[in-house]
Formats: structure tokens, C-alpha cells, sequence
């Protein structure tokens, strides 16, 4: 695919610029009456061509017309082709070997570009894996050794002392459990293999289920709904999507110092469905807003946040709605608490899934 | 006595996960058969008649869809299926195969009691609904299957013939997860394109003229990109 439809620019590209050097040449040689820069500047455009286009084609089918152009019009015999005389030849073989190397060495420079910007997606997944790592490492230190110190004293410990133990082991647990559905999300869309399963999904349905698992975990906390009055279909991955809402609900929960509302609020903007989750806590850190949806991958994160999940949550969030095609922002609102946001299409421009 | 004791057969690879379902089971007053293999299962299945199947979707010798073909040869048994994240679209195959709900790994135990015990009255229900005359009830929720009316809290609610037959056939498999192609083929014959978009336009009506809201559906749970199912209590 990539190939066939950079064919025609490639082609293009070093036709012009062989053009371009045969001009250069002429010109010269009615300047300066001498051919010695011919065959350097047929090198330097076939330089420019292996440099510029994809593969070692183009390279070396620019230094055989370069051999043939020099051979023709710039030696003697002048505009005749003399392929038998040794000078010729051998003119020709060191042309041809240096433009040659020049486009194995161009070509291989941009093959380590390309494994550079690989390593730089695998030191990205490696720090989340390590903060991943690190964040489930407390939690199941927890529940190994309340399990273990509730098997050792089984008959010494009270029976509330085991419910309590107990519970914060379900509750750890659970932790875990949201925890490990964040990931299935990332490596679902980064395995690539299996994309996203876009469906047309009611707007309605949508926030119902959500709710109801929402309600589910933290039955304390109401969320105030808003949606659009008519009928709405978003495609979208709904599976991911509704995570997406979760995860900025939890979010709230957890870290929206006192807290009084919540606010799930769907409007139709034009072609797009808009959806915000606000809060009246305590707001986002200004310093924390610019790199909120990126820590976790790009390894800053102070090291002493052992229940970090939301960073983790977030760039979950954020790496979902990009592969949506669309972006999340998160902002502190002016009478007080946060504000996430994000826009999806109402109407799939580009309708592959189908 | 055991004898009188609903019996379920649990058929899951995972030991710990046998046991713990066990347990909860047992501790239900329910008695419990478990097969760690497919085959096994099968081979339980007709030996023992269970009363209900709780089914894993992952286990090592077969494919647990296969066995839910195998079972509805000859046995309407309720299945409850377990299923991983990974195995969404084997959930709808599951349910269109005919078993009749799911839950989601993980579970917790309170959901896969409240599932067994609503896979039980199903089997109930459907008896029930064939005989004329009756009339289905869940929350203040009232469908007359003779006149075909339907009413809430005590006032007619007017639903167009379509409407009407939609939540008539998802009140006779309460409790069941109803697939939106099992619906759109009971309702309309046959599907199409548009036909998910028709279906989910009519129960966008019923639940307005029901007087759902998001979150606080009554009577019919939705189960996104899967299908609906009517709630038995």
C-alpha cells in the first residue's frame, strides 16, 4: 500500500531533479569552460534522490541514467554514446559504486530513525509497565499477607478482625480488577490487531449502563445527568467508551477533595457529541495540568503515589479517545472543582467497520 | 432434604474458581455437580439432569459453545455462561445458541446468586406465559397479554403494535438476555441493515413512554451492544 502510493512521487521527484543537475551542469560548463565538477554534482543529485525517496530503487536507477547522462553528453566523444573505452568504463563502475554507497548509507539512516522512534514506543510501554508493575505490587502485598496473618491466627483473631481483614482484601482486589480492565483497554488498541469495534451506540443506553455499574461500586455518590431530548447514536467502541466515563467518574471519587456534585453532561454540538464530567472539589493542580493525560507513559511521575491507578486511568482515557479520532482536555472550571471533556463524531465520515 | 434441592452443574477449568462458586452455591441451599472438563460436563449433564448449567466459555478440551449445542439438542436446562473480557463476541454466540444470561469476569457473589436464581424462574415464567389469560407483572409494571395492554402504576401506557410485541416477547423470557438479532428476528422475520437502528429507536420510545431514565431502568435492562432483557423483580 505504502509503496504503490509513494511510487509516483519518488518517480517524479528524481526525474525533476536529474533534470535539474543535467541544467546545472550545461550551465556550468558555459561558465567555467571545464568538466571536472560534472561528475560531483551528478553524484550530489543522486545524493539528494536516494536521500530523498523510499527504498534503494530510485538510488541506483538515478546513478545509471547519472553514468549514462555523463557518459553521453559530458565526455568525449560528446553527445554519443562510447561504452567500449576503458576510461569510459571505469568512469562509470566508480560512479555507479559511489552512488551506490550513498544510497545504502542514506537508506540505512532512515531505517535507524525508524528503530529509534520503535525504541521510543518501547521505552514508552516499558515506564508503564514498570509503573503498572509498581502499583500492583502494594495492593497484592496487602492481601498476601492478610490472607497469610488470617491462615496463621485463625482461632486468636476475632471474627470482626477477619471481616475487616477480609474486606479490605475484596477491596484490593477490586482495585485490581479496575486496574487490569485499563490495561486490557491499552493493549487492545495498541496491539493493533484487533482495532476498535466501532458500533452505533444510543447515547441512552450508553450513560444507563454506566450508571447502573457506577451506582454498583460507589452507591454513596449520585451522579446529575443531562442528555440530549432526541434519539442519539454515537459510533464508538462502547466497551471502551464507557470505561472511559468510569474511569473519569472513579477519578472524581477519589481525588475530588469534598466533593458535593457530580456531573455527567452530554450536549450535540453540530456534528459532534460533546461529553463532560465536572466536579465541585477541590480542581486539578495548575502544574499537573499540562502533562495530566502523559505522565504515566513519559516516566515522570513522583514515585511515592503508591495508589497512582488514575494517572494510569487517564492516559487510559486519553490513548482511548484518541484512537477515536478525538482528543480529551481537562481544565479547572471557574467557580471551582474540574472539568474532562471530549468530542466524539456523530457520524462515522469514513464508515470501514461496515 | 438434598433430594428437593435445586441441582446446578458447574463446568469450569479453573479449580478456584470451582471452589469458590461452590461454596457460594452451597451455602445458597443449592447442590452442586462440577466438571472441570467439557467432555466430563456433557457426560454429567445427561447422567444427572441438573437443573441449571453454569458454563465456562474457556476451557481447555472444547469449545463451551459447543457444549451449549450439544445441551439444546435435546434439553432447554437454563445455561448461565462465564465470560472474560476477551470473549465478547463468543458472549453474543452463547446467547444466540441459546444460553440464557451471562456474567462477566469477574463476578461478584451476590451477582452470580441474583443470575442463578433469575435463570431458574425463567424456566418457570415461560411455563406460565403460554397459558391464556395471563398477565405478566414486575414492579408496577403490568402487561395483559389478552387485551394487549400495558400499564404503569395503574395507567394505560399506549405503545404502538410494534412496541407492544417487542416488550411482550422480552417480558415472556424475563430474566433472559435477548440478543438484538433473537429479537429482531421474532419481531420483523428477518434482519437487515437498518434493523438494530429500527429496534433500538422502539425501545428508546418504550422506555420514554414507560418513564425510564438513564440509571434507573425498572423493567428492561439494556446490555450494551448485546441486547435487552426484561428484569424479573
Amino acid at each position: 500500500m505504502k509503496h504503490s502510493k509513494q511510487l509516483l512521487p519518488d518517480g517524479l521527484f528524481t526525474l525533476v531533479t536529474l533534470l535539474i543537475t543535467f541544467c546545472v551542469i550545461l550551465f556550468l560548463q558555459n561558465l567555467f569552460d571545464s568538466r571536472t565538477l560534472t561528475p560531483m554534482i551528478f553524484v550530489l543529485g543522486v545524493y539528494l534522490v536516494s536521500w530523498r525517496t523510499q527504498g534503494y530503487f530510485w538510488g541506483i536507477a538515478a546513478s545509471l541514467i547519472s553514468v549514462l547522462a555523463v557518459n553521453y553528453a559530458f565526455t568525449y566523444p560528446y553527445w554519443a554514446f562510447d561504452l567500449i573505452s576503458p576510461e569510459c568504463i571505469a568512469s562509470a563502475v566508480v560512479m555507479l559504486i559511489v552512488s551506490t554507497m550513498t544510497g545504502a548509507l542514506t537508506t540505512r539512516l532512515k531505517q535507524q530513525e525508524k528503530v529509534k522512534a520503535e525504541a521510543e514506543t518501547e521505552r514508552m510501554r516499558g515506564n508503564l509497565l514498570r509503573a503498572v508493575s509498581h502499583d500492583l505490587r502494594t495492593p497484592l502485598t496487602a492481601i498476601y499477607g492478610s490472607c497469610s496473618a488470617m491462615m496463621e491466627n485463625y482461632d486468636t483473631f476475632s471474627r470482626e478482625k477477619h471481616l475487616k481483614m477480609l474486606s479490605s482484601v475484596s477491596a484490593d482486589a477490586q482495585w485490581l480488577v479496575r486496574m487490569v480492565e485499563n490495561l486490557l483497554s491499552v493493549t487492545r488498541i495498541d496491539s493493533g490487531e484487533v482495532a476498535l469495534k466501532k458500533q452505533d451506540t444510543v447515547l441512552e443506553e450508553l450513560v444507563d449502563s454506566l450508571l447502573v455499574k457506577f451506582r454498583k461500586h460507589y452507591h454513596q455518590q449520585t451522579v446529575q445527568v443531562s442528555l440530549p431530548e432526541e434519539f442519539v447514536l454515537i459510533p464508538m467502541d462502547a466497551i471502551l467508551i464507557e470505561q472511559v466515563l468510569m474511569n473519569l467518574l472513579e477519578n472524581a471519587v477519589f481525588h475530588a477533595k469534598g466533593m458535593q456534585n457530580l456531573w455527567l453532561r452530554v450536549v450535540i454540538d453540530q456534528n459532534m457529541a460533546v461529553f463532560r464530567v465536572e466536579d465541585d472539589g477541590a480542581g486539578i493542580p495548575e502544574e499537573q495540568l499540562p502533562r495530566l493525560f502523559t505522565s504515566h507513559l513519559t516516566g515522570d511521575t513522583p514515585s511515592d503515589s503508591s495508589r497512582s491507578s488514575m494517572g494510569i486511568g487517564l492516559s487510559v482515557c486519553s490513548t482511548i479517545i484518541k484512537a477515536h479520532g478525538s482528543q480529551i482536555h481537562a481544565q479547572n472550571r471557574p467557580e471551582g472543582g474540574a472539568c474532562f471533556y471530549f468530542a466524539l463524531e456523530l457520524e462515522d465520515t469514513c464508515d470501514v467497520e461496515q | 432434604m438434598s433430594n428437593n434441592k435445586y441441582k446446578i452443574l458447574v463446568v469450569e477449568d479453573d479449580p478456584n474458581i470451582t471452589s469458590f462458586i461452590q461454596a457460594v452455591l452451597e451455602a445458597n441451599d443449592f447442590q452442586v455437580l462440577t466438571a472441570p472438563l467439557c467432555r466430563q460436563g456433557v457426560l454429567m449433564f445427561s447422567s444427572h439432569n441438573p437443573d441449571l448449567v453454569v458454563l465456562d466459555l474457556g476451557l481447555p478440551d472444547m469449545d463451551g459453545l459447543d457444549f451449549i449445542r450439544q445441551v439444546r439438542q435435546t434439553s432447554m436446562v437454563p445455561i448461565l455462561v462465564l465470560s472474560a473480557r476477551t470473549e465478547e463476541s463468543d458472549k453474543v454466540t452463547a446467547l444466540d445458541l441459546g444460553a440464557n444470561d451471562y456474567v462477566t469476569k469477574p463476578f461478584g457473589t451476590a451477582e452470580l446468586i441474583a443470575r442463578v436464581r433469575a435463570a431458574l424462574r425463567v424456566t418457570r415464567h415461560s411455563l406460565q406465559a403460554a397459558a391464556p389469560g395471563s398477565i405478566f407483572m414486575v414492579d408496577n409494571l403490568v402487561i395483559d397479554y389478552d387485551r394487549r395492554q400495558v400499564a404503569v402504576g395503574g395507567k394505560l401506557v399506549h405503545l404502538t403494535q410494534t412496541e407492544y410485541n417487542i416488550l411482550a416477547l422480552l417480558s415472556q423470557h424475563t430474566g433472559k438476555v435477548m440478543t438484538y438479532s433473537a429479537i429482531i428476528r421474532a419481531i420483523w422475520g428477518s434482519m437487515d441493515d437498518g434493523s438494530i437502528k429500527k429496534l433500538q429507536v422502539n425501545m428508546a420510545n418504550i422506555r420514554k413512554k414507560l418513564g425510564c431514565r438513564p440509571g434507573d431502568n425498572r423493567y428492561v435492562t439494556n446490555e450494551l451492544g448485546v441486547g435487552y432483557r426484561m428484569l424479573d423483580e
